[in-house]
């Protein structure tokens, strides 16, 4: 299996938020600036590519060979909350300004479906270890690039006369609505 | 109790309530999803081999074939899993060949992700109300010399022909070449097992 | 005794609408679009979200005084899973035409926001039966939008509802709404509508 593949259908062809539905609550919630979608993409591809390895080696190395396959999902999660514990701490050692930006949804990546998807499809796909790295950093690749157009957007909207009742939430989902209808055209593009 | 144990304590309590919980939930759930997986793979096999009263587990390295035998021992067929990349996603589809791999005997695509209304219909296509079926009926005796061709547009005319679904091209064909490199796979692994139960 | 009963049944009834999960609050968006294909599959979703957010908020209810502050979220997000296990199990083994539809989203119960919120912001303050009811109600909240959703895509996009042809031949079937497109689009409109229904409803 192509690792370029692999990367290019997570990020693009089959796109986690537009193709799978995964990782909508931050989609929603911090796509209003550009700046902070870009610092959000970010944390998230770094959890989805270390999530991926570690899930991959508790899977493989832990559950399969003691026949625990069913503490899949209870030991999956544990890994993902972690991490993102682990990521909390870094980014406010590393930048304060940014820690205040992303606020509460830094703790909120781990509910973020996206990561304990993109852990699960790994598995499903019986993917080996290089190509779950390849698929986290692809998935994160097109998390990121899915909330940065939405961004991009909504900054736009602010001039714009949205009708009273869909401001917010549901002028949000309609555009999704218009980037998923356009990224279908990726379909085909090349096969997984 | 200091704080940290009491943390410590709490959680190994809970992961190991936990654990010992979805262990017996397992136990008894897993003979169940078991039986389901099995009674799909019969239905499956029996709908691309023709009558036939059991069948034979052949494990091969690469893949397992499943050689439908009559009461007598007769065998009427193979039928084997070929998976692939279709449009959107894996399609897994059940083969049937006859025994010396000339003719196919039925398929049936078990897995797909594709396109609801177009390249589904490569399972079932409500819009022909006459045969919603036609596209996996087309390969039954369809002969794969060397291999399966797609036309579009037309119907097949000759034995080794199929017929793509309009507006579905590309699981069409994709369908195809899963089914035409299994068969490749399937019939050299068939043989060499032969072979060595010969010598 | 009149104060005491609706003030229980207010913490029922308001995940049904005033507090509505997905419409007001915008939690579990991602199983309220990757499985409203069909009525019965919304109609599965919401039945095993009810059953995991009443059974975590009872366990965290009763334990809430033993848990220490440090690993709450931890702790809650075992239980969760443990529960979430259960169910994914029990749809294979019971139903395995529904498990296969909703596939890989049913282990995604787990990090569905609206359970570990309601955790978070109820049944760790809260006495069982409370949480019992507030739990109850922001499941059925949550089942009946994924329903009516499931519905709304069915009928559109498919002509049938629960498998039974609905619509008649004459109908073409508006394929965007089985697809991703549709759903967004779909959810978009009913936020819009909810929002306009509230606003009427303070007017009046």
């Amino acid at each position: 299996m192509n690792i370029i593949l692999i990367f290019i259908s997570a990020a693009v062809v089959n796109n986690f938020v537009l193709t799978y539905f995964l990782g909508l609550c931050p989609f929603v919630g911090v796509s209003k600036r550009l700046s902070s979608a870009v610092s959000m993409g970010m944390a998230v591809t770094f959890v989805m590519a270390i999530s991926a390895a570690v899930t991959w080696l508790i899977y493989n190395l832990l559950l399969v060979p003691y026949h625990i396959e069913i503490l899949e999902y209870v030991s999956f999660i544990l890994v993902i909350a972690s991490l993102v514990q682990l990521v909390e701490m870094f980014v406010r050692k590393v930048s304060k300004p940014l820690y205040d930006a992303l606020g509460i949804y830094l703790p909120l990546i781990t509910t973020n479906c996206a990561i304990l998807g993109l852990a699960l499809f790994a598995v499903l796909r019986h993917y080996g270890f290089v190509e779950s790295l390849v698929f986290g950093l692809g998935a994160g690749a097109g998390f990121t690039l899915a909330l940065v157009i939405m961004a991009g957007i909504r900054e736009e909207l602010e001039l714009a006369d949205v009708p009273k009742y869909f401001r917010g939430a549901g002028i949000t989902m309609i555009i999704a609505g218009s980037l998923a209808l356009a990224f279908m055209g990726f379909s085909g593009l090349i096969s997984i | 109790m200091s704080t940290s144990a009491r943390m410590i304590v709490v959680l190994t309590l809970i992961v190991t309530v936990s654990g010992g919980v979805l262990s017996s939930w397992d136990s008894y759930t897993a003979p169940k999803i078991q039986h389901h997986r099995l009674v799909e793979l019969r239905a499956a096999i029996a709908d691309v081999l023709p009558e036939h009263d059991r069948y034979d587990e052949l494990a091969l390295p690469a893949q397992t074939l499943y050689v439908g035998r009559k009461a007598t021992g007769e065998p009427v067929g193979i039928a084997f899993i070929a998976k692939g990349s279709g449009f959107q996603g894996v399609i897994s589809i059940m083969v049937g060949v006859e025994m010396d791999f000339t003719r196919l005997t039925g398929i049936k695509v078990l897995e797909q992700i594709e396109t609801p209304g177009l390249g589904t219909k490569i399972v079932t296509d409500p819009t022909n109300k006459a045969n919603p079926l036609w596209f996996p009926e087309q390969f039954v005796g369809v002969r794969p010399e060397p291999e399966i061709t797609v036309i579009k547009n037309r119907p097949p005319t000759t034995e080794t022909e199929i017929q793509a679904i309009t507006g579905a091209t590309i699981t069409s064909r994709a369908v195809v070449k899963i089914i035409n490199d299994a068969l490749k796979q399937a019939q050299i692994e068939y043989q060499s097992s032969l072979g060595k139960k010969v010598s | 005794m009149g104060k005491q009963k609706s003030a229980i049944t207010r913490e029922f009834i308001k995940g049904l609408w005033d507090e509505n999960p997905v419409l007001i609050s915008l939690l579990g968006l991602c199983p309220a679009l990757a499985v409203t294909n069909s009525a019965i599959n919304g109609l599965a979703m919401g039945l095993a979200t009810t059953f995991v957010v009443v059974c975590s908020s009872i366990i965290i209810s009763s334990l809430r005084k033993v848990i220490p502050h440090q690993v709450r979220i931890a702790s809650y997000i075992v239980i969760i899973a443990t529960f979430v296990t259960v169910a994914d199990r029990f749809m294979a083994a019971f139903y395995p035409a529904i498990s296969k539809a909703l596939g890989p989203y049913v282990p995604l119960i787990v990090v569905n926001c609206l359970i570990l919120g309601r955790q978070e912001a109820f049944a760790s303050k809260n006495n069982v039966g409370r949480s019992l009811l507030d739990a109850l109600g922001m499941g059925l909240g949550f089942l009946m939008v994924l329903f009516t959703l499931g519905t709304i895509r069915e009928v559109l996009g498919s002509g049938t509802f629960l498998t039974y042809q609905v619509m008649g031949d004459w109908f073409q079937p508006w394929l965007v709404m089985v697809l991703p497109p549709g759903a967004f689009i779909m959810l978009g409109l009913l936020i819009g509508l909810s929002n306009w229904i509230n606003d009427r409803r303070a007017k009046a």
